[in-house]
């Protein structure tokens, strides 16, 4: 196995650092996805942002079976048959090194460790695009907090070039995480899943009383805008939603976006080579989301779908 | 005045598309079973007979007076009629659904196409009888069979087309000089020319007899386009003294006035001013085949509509009545094109665009309030023409950008934004003063123009840059016939690094722009004797006034011909695999890669992936970009460094209209990994199709790296999803466009649609027969495109949205 990520300032293990971000905070934004999590959700859109250690993906639609890979792997976890080129996962370490030998990129490596001055070298390439949009950086992830040390670390270079900066986090870390990277953030874009903590727990692994916490006093400092990933039947509840806004209008939120479930997660998953056992993941018809946005303009607070 | 008007629904339902679909492809078929147009169209071969009639009556006499004379006589006797919802009349045929051909330039290819499956429906068996019979007197008189009588042997090979480029007969811009020509109407040009005429009667010049028989020419031309206008003022008297509906008869005892005054005098009120105009553009159109319109609409019309207003004579929502009834006009407009030339035609009408925004000569902001009904009129019709040309600048009020992302986010793919702060230095290079370059105008695409100094601005061919870096890679040799068509260049195997492979490259560009440059002049000579334009002429700034036709001079400072070149970014990312996956990584020797390619990759895959995964331009990466601003500056002086008759640098252009799929046929694989025959990247500007992997704002920065001012004007399309422009994510959208400007890349426009949407529609054309998408400098009707293209546009990436 790969060694677990260590919680250092100068680097971290970063999945993706995607530019022209536009629903994650205002502007135009580059996002950079840090790895690991401490939930488990059963919808989670990003999985491979789970492992707090690099992981193999694997892009069955892109394989040539030119079988280059076979001789690459040290631990003879590819196998050819009549399925074409598969992978034994249960045998495999994510060594990684399958994905050199790959030319077409069936085989792919999600996670790189990356400087603090990589990361924000790549993030000031589209500064001017940031100052027209009024736009910035968003560290998302995973969850960030798991590097807060790291993530504070960028945050607090970008701060100082001047850019607007944004905390995606889903809440879940010792408070002094958060204080840390909280001190560099402008907005802090804080996800919502469930009010009930026993389904909660059911759903993401872990209860929502420390994530419930964090929220408040979080608020308290800095400037939140609350989310809700949604799914039907799960946590569309009129009388849910209800109570999130409600909730956000006592701490002073500034607006709440509703982010519908999409199927993304599943074929990652697939990548990933686990199952997907949330079947029953379906997003709230359009009906149902403009009565839920309007049920949080009811209370005064600003919503939109999707961003 | 109270007028009938219909809904945008219905007016767009009045015409029948234009648009062509591109039933070749190079030199090979492409989905020629479904017609070259829509089954309605029909050719109307009046002027072809009329020309011909009064060909055969003025054998022997001056060409100019012969074509002045044909012009007369068209105009004089063309079936005319006015549509029952019409306030702006004219017609280039006597059929509504007609379009016609130019038959003095070429007659082979109308009549074959006539005769083919692709082009059945245009005429009925009389109508070819016909054809023939008329095809018979243009045998070795029509401007092409000169253009090949007159061709020596050694262009011979470079006359037809063979994949590297399609030198092209048809299209002469420029614009007229409208804002004079509303000063002082026909009459005053009619004036101007018996003055000259009475002082070279005194003075005698070298070229008296040439001068005089140019300005009887004008003269005869002049005076025939203003009794056309007659015939309608008549016929609009006719119609109105039968009509019983209160309402239509006073618009029809309108046009009777407004055709009395107009062109002869200058235009007192908007309707008036609109119909000049539409006079004007319409026997440019029946003088000789074209393209374009270049008018900067808000500019020159905009005083006209105020007052009105003021004099409280019309209304905002008449104005905007008016300009989609001209919208309707103009989508009338139509020719056949030759099965080769559609290659790169796939979809378009008439190529025609209108110029709003900007600046006057003296820098200052143009909007009114007709900027913003002229994006009304095309949001509210949705059709593939006009397209919308919306000059950028400093101080273009904020408002004009919101309407404008309005209509964009219609899916339409206009108004296409120009960047007045990247063109106008290049304006200065090419030597064009300042006052005038802020005049500039757009006709069709990309192709900039100074309104009234732009004679006869050419478009001398569409030029496959990868072909030429093909050529260098061959030594100019073809390999399968082992005939010398391109330069000699070096022998690739003693190449030390890419920039010896660049330098070959340039080298082969500057000979086939030789040949082409060779071609062009061979046919301007003959244009100049045989084809003379005294109407086109008469319109331009300075023929009056030197007794010279348009093609005899120019204007000091003129835009000059260009080449629409495609396939630069191929070029680019093939020179950058060159270097990375030859000269660094050492993979293959460059000899070996060039006979890999030769075997179209065949069991060499992984040299193809290898060359695929090399830096690409498009992703802000300094590798890539950096050879690619090379590759661009380099093969633009590579171009300039030819020159024509007049002493002018030929140049590249961004139009490439639908040529980056069509001619694309005709080019083995390059280094860039591209398979035999594969479309090359779309525009001049884009990076390749999937390979822009860090999303729209890298694009960008890359793109900024071409220096504009080394180059030329370039055409940048992006695509968004329909989400993009949604309210929520506007300041975004609009952060993108300002920081487009900012980095001085000289043009964009948008496919705003979604992949589905476009799969659908080729499905099931008959459910989205409206469906428009942008094809390169110009909106085209999905539906007429050919099934290759849909596929190629499909292809092409989705700026995707996290
Ligand atoms: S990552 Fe690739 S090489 Fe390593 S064990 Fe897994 S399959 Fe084998
Ligand atoms: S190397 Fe890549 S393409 Fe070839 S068989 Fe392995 S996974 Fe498939």
């Amino acid at each position: 196995m790969a060694p677990a990520i260590a919680n250092g300032g100068d680097s971290g293990l970063v999945f993706n650092i995607q530019r022209f971000s536009v629903h994650d905070g205002p502007g135009i934004r580059t996002t950079v996805f840090l790895k690991g999590c401490p939930l488990r959700c059963l919808w989670c859109s990003n999985p491979e942002s789970q492992d707090s250690h690099p992981v193999l993906m694997v892009r069955d639609i892109n394989c040539k079976g030119c079988r280059a890979c076979l001789p690459a792997c040290p631990r003879g976890a590819i196998a050819f048959g009549a399925a074409g080129r598969t992978i034994d996962r249960s045998n495999c370490d994510n060594c990684l090194q399958c994905v050199a030998a790959c030319l077409y990129d069936s085989l792919q490596r999600c996670g790189s460790r990356l400087t603090v001055q990589a990361v924000v070298a790549e993030v000031l390439q589209d500064r001017l695009f940031y100052k027209n949009s009024g736009g910035g950086v968003t560290l998302s992830g995973g969850e960030p907090l798991m590097q807060s040390r790291f993530a504070a670390a960028v945050m607090a270079a970008c701060k100082q070039e001047g850019l607007h900066t944004a905390l995606e986090t889903s809440g879940q870390a010792p408070w002094e995480e958060m204080e840390r990277v909280l001190a560099w953030a402008d907005v802090i874009l804080f996800d919502i899943k469930q009010l009930d903590a026993a389904l909660h727990q059911r759903t993401t692994g872990v209860g929502n009383a420390t994530i419930l916490s964090n929220l408040r006093r979080a608020a308290t400092v800095r400037p939140v805008w609350l989310r809700v990933p949604l799914i039907a039947g799960f946590n569309d509840a009129a009388d849910h939603i209800r109570s999130v806004a409600l909730l956000g209008k006592e701490i002073g939120a500034q607006k709440i976006s509703l982010l519908p479930y999409h199927e993304g997660g599943r074929s990652k998953q697939n990548s990933l080579g686990r199952p997907y056992d949330f079947q029953e993941g379906k997003a709230p018809d359009e009906e149902r989301l403009k009565l839920l946005k309007g049920l949080i303009e009811e209370t005064g607070l600003p919503a939109s779908i999707g961003s | 005045m109270e007028s009938q008007t219909l809904s945008p629904e219905k007016l767009r339902k009045k015409v029948v598309s234009r648009g062509i679909r591109n039933i070749k492809r190079g030199t090979v078929d492409d989905d020629s079973k479904r017609g070259m147009f829509r089954p309605e169209i029909r050719l109307d071969l009046q002027r072809s007979r009329l020309m011909t009639e009064s060909f055969k009556q003025t054998d022997g006499q001056p060409m100019v007076l012969r074509r002045a004379r044909a012009l007369a006589n068209v105009l004089n006797k063309m079936g005319i009629f006015i549509r029952e919802y019409e306030r702006v009349v004219g017609y280039q045929t006597a059929d509504p659904n007609g379009i016609y051909h130019p038959i003095d330039q070429n007659w082979k290819s109308p009549r074959r196409l006539a005769n083919s499956e692709a082009g059945k429906s245009l005429l009925d068996a009389a109508g070819r009888k016909e054809l023939d019979e008329l095809c018979e007197y243009w045998k070795g008189k029509s401007m092409s069979d000169r253009h090949q009588a007159a061709l020596p042997e050694s262009l011979k090979p470079y006359w037809t087309y063979e994949g590297t480029f399609l030198w092209s007969q048809l299209s002469e811009l420029g614009i007229p000089n409208y804002e004079k020509l509303f000063k002082v109407g026909l009459n005053g040009l009619i004036a101007e020319a018996r003055q000259r005429i009475a002082e070279i009667g005194t003075t005698i010049p070298v070229d008296y007899v040439e001068q005089r028989n140019f300005l009887e020419a004008v003269i005869i031309s002049l005076e025939a386009v203003i009794a056309f206008a007659g015939r309608y003022a008549a016929l609009a008297q006719k119609t109105a003294a039968a009509e019983t509906n209160a309402g239509r008869k006073r618009i029809l005892e309108e046009i009777a006035l407004t055709c009395g005054r107009v062109p002869a005098h200058p235009p007192q009120t908007f309707v008036e001013a609109i119909q000049f105009f539409y006079f004007i553009h319409l026997v440019r159109y029946l003088e000789y085949s074209t393209l374009g319109i270049g008018v900067r609409l808000d500019h020159l019309f905009g005083p006209y509509y105020e007052n009105d207003l003021k004099a409280g004579r019309i209304t905002r929502e008449e104005t905007l009545g008016i300009l989609q009834l001209l919208w309707i006009k103009l989508n009338e407009l139509g020719l056949v094109y030759s099965p080769t030339v559609s290659s790169v035609y796939g979809g378009v009408a008439s190529l025609q665009a209108v110029t709003i925004g900007g600046t006057d000569e003296n820098g200052k902001d143009v909007t009114n309030d007709l900027t913003y009904l002229t994006l009304e009129a095309a949001k509210s019709l949705k059709l593939i023409e006009p397209s919308i040309v919306l000059r950028i600048h400093e101080g273009t009020p904020e408002p004009v950008y919101a309407k404008a992302v309005e209509v964009i986010k219609t899916g339409i793919g206009y108004p296409s934004l120009f960047n007045d702060e990247a063109l106008l230095p290049l304006y200065a290079r090419w030597g064009v003063p300042a006052d005038e370059a802020r005049n500039y105008a757009v006709t069709g695409c990309v192709y900039i123009e100074i309104p009234g100094k732009n004679m006869m601005r050419r478009s001398c061919g569409y030029f496959v840059l990868p072909k030429c870096l093909w050529w260098a890679l061959h030594q100019g040799v073809d390999p399968r016939t082992q005939a010398q068509h391109g330069a000699r260049t070096p022998d690739p195997a003693g190449f030390r690094g890419w920039e010896d492979v660049l330098a070959a490259y340039a080298q082969q560009v500057t000979f086939f722009t030789t040949k082409i440059e060779q071609l062009e002049r061979i046919n301007l000579e003959l244009y100049t004797e045989f084809c003379p334009r005294p109407f086109y002429s008469a319109v331009m700034d300075g023929c009056i006034e030197t007794g010279k036709e348009a093609r005899k001079w120019v204007y000091p400072s003129m835009v000059h011909h260009f080449l629409q070149v495609i396939g630069g970014t191929n070029v680019a990312d093939a020179i950058t695999a060159i270097r990375k996956v030859v000269f660094e990584d050492q993979r293959v020797t460059l000899p070996e890669l060039i006979a890999i390619m030769d075997r179209n990759w065949e069991g060499r895959e992984e040299i193809r992936q290898a060359c695929l995964n090399a830096p690409k331009f498009g992703n802000d990466d300094d590798y890539a970009d950096a050879i690619a601003a090379e590759v661009q500056a380099r093969g633009e002086a590579a171009m300039e460094a030819v020159k024509d008759r007049y002493g002018y640098s030929h140049r590249g252009d961004g139009s490439a209209v639908s040529a980056t799929y069509g001619l694309a046929q005709d080019t083995p694989a390059t280094p860039d990994g591209r398979v035999d025959g594969e479309p090359f990247c779309d525009s001049t500007l884009a990076p390749a199709p999937g390979k822009d992997k860090k999303g729209p704002t890298a694009v960008l920065k890359s793109v900024s790296k071409i220096s504009t001012v080394q180059t030329f004007n370039h055409l940048l399309n992006q695509k968004f999803l329909p989400r993009f422009l949604e309210e929520d994510l506007k300041p975004a959208f609009m952060g993108y466009l300002k920081t487009w400007k900012e980095m001085n890349i000289p043009h964009i426009q948008f496919n705003i649609v979604d992949r589905q949407t476009l799969i659908a529609a080729k499905a099931q054309p008959e459910k989205y027969s409206d469906l428009i998408v942008r094809v390169a400098g110009f909106s085209a009707y999905f539906v007429d495109l050919s099934a290759g293209l849909q596929d190629h546009i499909i292809a092409r990436t989705e700026q995707n949205l996290t």
